[in-house]
């Protein structure tokens, strides 16, 4: 569904991603984890033709997403971490806005657009400013978006931060859901209780680097995925008998 | 308490030029030009100490003295979002009580290079009352009133203003108060510019401006120098109230600062559109979209609302000289003017979306459409202003044959530069204020590149629009076909640019989409 090949990119002098490879199988449900700076926003930038990579392919689909791009953005729909939405826009014309540029029918993206607004219970929401939006407004408002052209493959970086336990579980059903009729999606997290719950395949990136990949229960190895995750990337610190102050019964 | 804020704030003084050499030499400059300005006008005031009679000094104290009044109770509206470095809510988490924090940033905003100045000044004009026992007594009272009544001042309104913006309404109200403000200084300016020449004016301008609030303090030793001690103590005594009332209103504000930091409490103000607006009324295609999006901006973004202002204002200005008894030809030149900023405004549209252009660059929308809808708001403008403006002009000089040339200069002005705006907008945006700054502002580390980039697209747009100007030109000798010529070929040759300029820019758009909007990433 989405292969990646040789993936490289610097800023500056630090290698953000280096030489990374990924092949994510059609209708897995594909958890992208790894600690902050571990190049998962610019990997996945590289995959959705929104950074363009120094080296290295990404195809989805078997269309290059940096030469076949209008193809491969037709299969794919989009949810970046950190890029400003267009947010003088009320909800519901936002997400008609990225039905229309991608030269869908109008009926046909209004529609679509009031059944999204109510199965992530925004439905008395899509009159105001996404600017007045709370962060998990933000993000279900952003997924709307991505889902309005009935994409192939869902690209979703960081779609629980900020977002509260109700939306969490809404945005969830919707994922699950999609992948269940046979989409493909691919979301990073830091929550590795999510991820263990809802991917069936799991990716481990630190330094620009895959460390582990494969079902969950492969890279899990028999231990939480959260203490595989510390164990592969390594570097947590032991807090042990320091801060003794902080602890009130001390006095 | 009051020690540790000012020691905050000298930190943050000291701080702020660490930043780097060029800022430190643009600094060191701006303040050797500063210093020799304040040189020449101290001196100056000392000077004044010997001038026969003291009315003089008397005019220049209080006139001078209330602008400087003026000027740092409007700075905070100008400046704001600039100097938020002792932003009160900032020590809302801080459990300060609010008697020494209010002395704290008193005192901590004397800590500043305007503080110093304005305290020189006030200090010079002490030696320039030095006429007798009383006066000496008096003065440096009075010059201290004054100077903290200018920061209390400057303290009310900033502190008004944070908790003003703490919401996006009243952050949206900001450039049209600064736009107002500007234009009504810019009236009174005229107008006593008009009138200075006028004997006795100034004197009778300085009487009136003793009595308000702006000019109590810089007016009472001049009182005691022309031996009115009871009009000068009385007018002392009015300015220690104003002082008080300053800090008074100003406590109020920050206890509400204090108490609702952030507008946390503070209803909503919501703005619902239940329809598709412009959503709805554009044709349902990708350009019709971008179209449709650009125009929704227009009317929600306070950044194009101001810039919006400013190019009709600008036009408008044309008629100050015809107003104040100058030649009527000014007129005359409203259509071309407002062709040519229209068209050249379009050339950095691309850095208003900001990051928020990922939408475009995901969707993999073409160029053609991405070019062609962002020219909508403008053109939609431009086809009433710029027949608006030639009818203009052609009225107030009565010359109605000239009405094509203004209009055909206009348009070959505006299509041009839609042309050259298609080309450039794709290939490098600068920086722009993002959303919900200040829209006047310019964000730092910009001006070089933006200053290039403006006189490239300025210069292109008027080098490809010189011979319609000469046309144009030629009209204007009586030649009327040359009017309708030009009309014409504004119409054919603006097409054809705005035709190569969207065929060129959809290329390199569609080959830079992810280049543009990593540039967007790195100036936001």
């Amino acid at each position: 569904m989405l292969s990646l090949h040789g993936l490289s990119k610097a800023f500056g002098s630090t290698l953000a991603v280096d030489r990374l490879d990924l092949e994510v199988p059609r209708g897995s449900f594909f958890g992208f984890v790894g600690p902050n700076g571990a190049g998962k926003t610019t990997t996945l930038s590289m995959a959705t033709g929104l950074l363009r990579p120094d080296a290295g392919t990404a195809h989805v689909m078997g269309h290059d997403v940096w030469s076949d791009t209008v193809r491969a953005k037709q299969l794919v729909g989009v949810l970046p971490d950190g890029l400003r939405l267009f947010d003088r826009l009320t909800g519901m014309q936002l997400i008609c806005y990225s039905g229309l540029l991608r030269g869908m029918d109008r009926a046909l993206v209004v529609e679509r657009a009031h059944e999204l607004l109510g199965a992530l219970g925004l439905q008395d929401d899509g009159g105001t400013l996404v600017v007045d939006y709370s962060a998990g407004m933000t993000k279900k408002i952003s997924l709307a978006c991505a889902l309005i052209h009935a994409p192939r493959l869902l690209v979703l970086d960081e779609p629980f931060e900020g977002v509260d336990p109700i939306s969490t579980s809404t945005i969830r059903q919707i994922l699950q859901g999609y992948a269940a009729s046979g989409g493909t999606v691919i979301l990073s997290s830091h929550v590795m209780d999510l991820i263990q719950r809802l991917c069936d395949r799991v990716a481990v990136v630190a330094a620009g680097q895959i460390r582990a990949v494969g079902t969950l229960d492969q890279v899990r190895s028999g231990m939480s995925l959260e203490e595989r995750f510390v164990d592969l990337v390594g570097g947590a610190t032991d807090v042990g008998e320091g801060l003794a102050w902080l602890r009130s019964s001390s006095d | 308490m009051v020690a540790l804020i000012v020691g905050l704030k000298w930190q943050l003084l000291r701080n702020g030029l660490r930043r780097s050499t060029p800022q430190l030499v643009g600094l060191i400059l701006g303040g050797l030009y500063g210093l020799s300005v304040l040189v020449v006008v101290a001196t100056g005031l000392i000077t004044l100490r010997f001038a026969v009679p003291s009315d003089a000094a008397r005019t220049v104290v209080i006139i001078g003295g209330s602008a400087l009044t003026l000027g740092w109770a409007v700075f905070p509206v100008i400046a704001y979002g600039i100097d938020e470095t002792l932003d009160p809510a900032r020590f809302a988490t801080f459990a300060v009580p609010r008697r020494q924090l209010v002395l704290g940033l008193l005192v901590s905003s004397l800590v500043s290079v305007p503080a110093a100045v304005t305290t020189i000044l006030g200090l010079a004009t002490v030696i320039t009352w030095s006429r007798s026992v009383l006066a000496v007594l008096v003065a440096p009272v009075a010059a201290a009133v004054a100077v903290l009544t200018c920061v209390a001042l400057s303290r009310v309104t900033s502190t008004a203003f944070s908790s003003m913006s703490q919401r996006r309404r009243g952050r949206e109200a900001v450039p049209v108060l600064v736009l107002l403000l500007s234009v009504g200084l810019g009236v009174v300016g005229s107008s006593i510019m008009k009138h200075l020449s006028t004997p006795g004016l100034l004197p009778h301008v300085a009487d009136v401006l003793g009595w308000t609030p702006l000019g109590l303090a810089w007016a009472a030793p001049a009182d005691i120098v022309d031996g009115a001690t009871g009009t000068g103590l009385l007018r002392l005594l009015l300015a220690v109230i104003v002082l008080a009332a300053a800090l008074l209103v100003w406590d109020l504000l920050l206890r509400s600062a204090l108490e609702n930091p952030r507008g946390a409490t503070s209803e909503r103000a919501v703005t619902r559109d239940a329809g598709l607006g412009w959503f709805a009324r554009m044709p349902a295609t990708p350009a019709g979209a971008v179209a449709a999006r650009s125009l929704t901006s227009w009317r929600r973004d306070p950044r194009y609302i101001s810039s919006v202002a400013l190019m009709l204002l600008l036009p408008l200005g044309l008629l100050l000289p015809p107003l104040s008894g100058g030649s009527n030809l000014w007129s005359l030149a409203m259509a071309p003017t407002a062709g040519f900023l229209l068209g050249w405004s379009m050339h950095n549209d691309i850095a208003y979306d900001g990051t928020a252009f990922w939408t475009h660059v995901a969707t993999g929308v073409s160029g053609r459409a991405d070019r062609i809808g962002r020219l909508a708001p403008t053109a939609m403008a431009a086809s009433a202003l710029l027949p608006a403006y030639a009818t203009l002009g052609c009225a107030l000089t009565g010359r109605w044959s000239l009405w094509p040339a203004l209009l055909g200069v206009g348009v070959g002005f505006l299509l041009t530069g839609f042309g050259v705006a298609n080309v450039m907008s794709a290939l490098k945006p600068y920086p722009v204020p993002g959303p919900g700054e200040n829209p006047f502002g310019a964000p730092p580390g910009s001006s070089a590149l933006t200053v290039v980039i403006q006189a490239v697209a300025g210069a292109a747009v008027f080098v490809l629009n010189l011979p319609l100007v000469a046309i144009g030109i030629g009209a204007l000798t009586g030649r009327v076909w040359m009017g309708w010529l030009c009309l014409g070929l504004a119409v054919v040759l603006g097409s054809g640019a705005l035709g190569l300029g969207t065929w060129w820019g959809a290329r390199i758009y569609e080959r830079r989409a992810p280049d543009l909007l990593a540039d967007l990433a790195r100036i936001r």
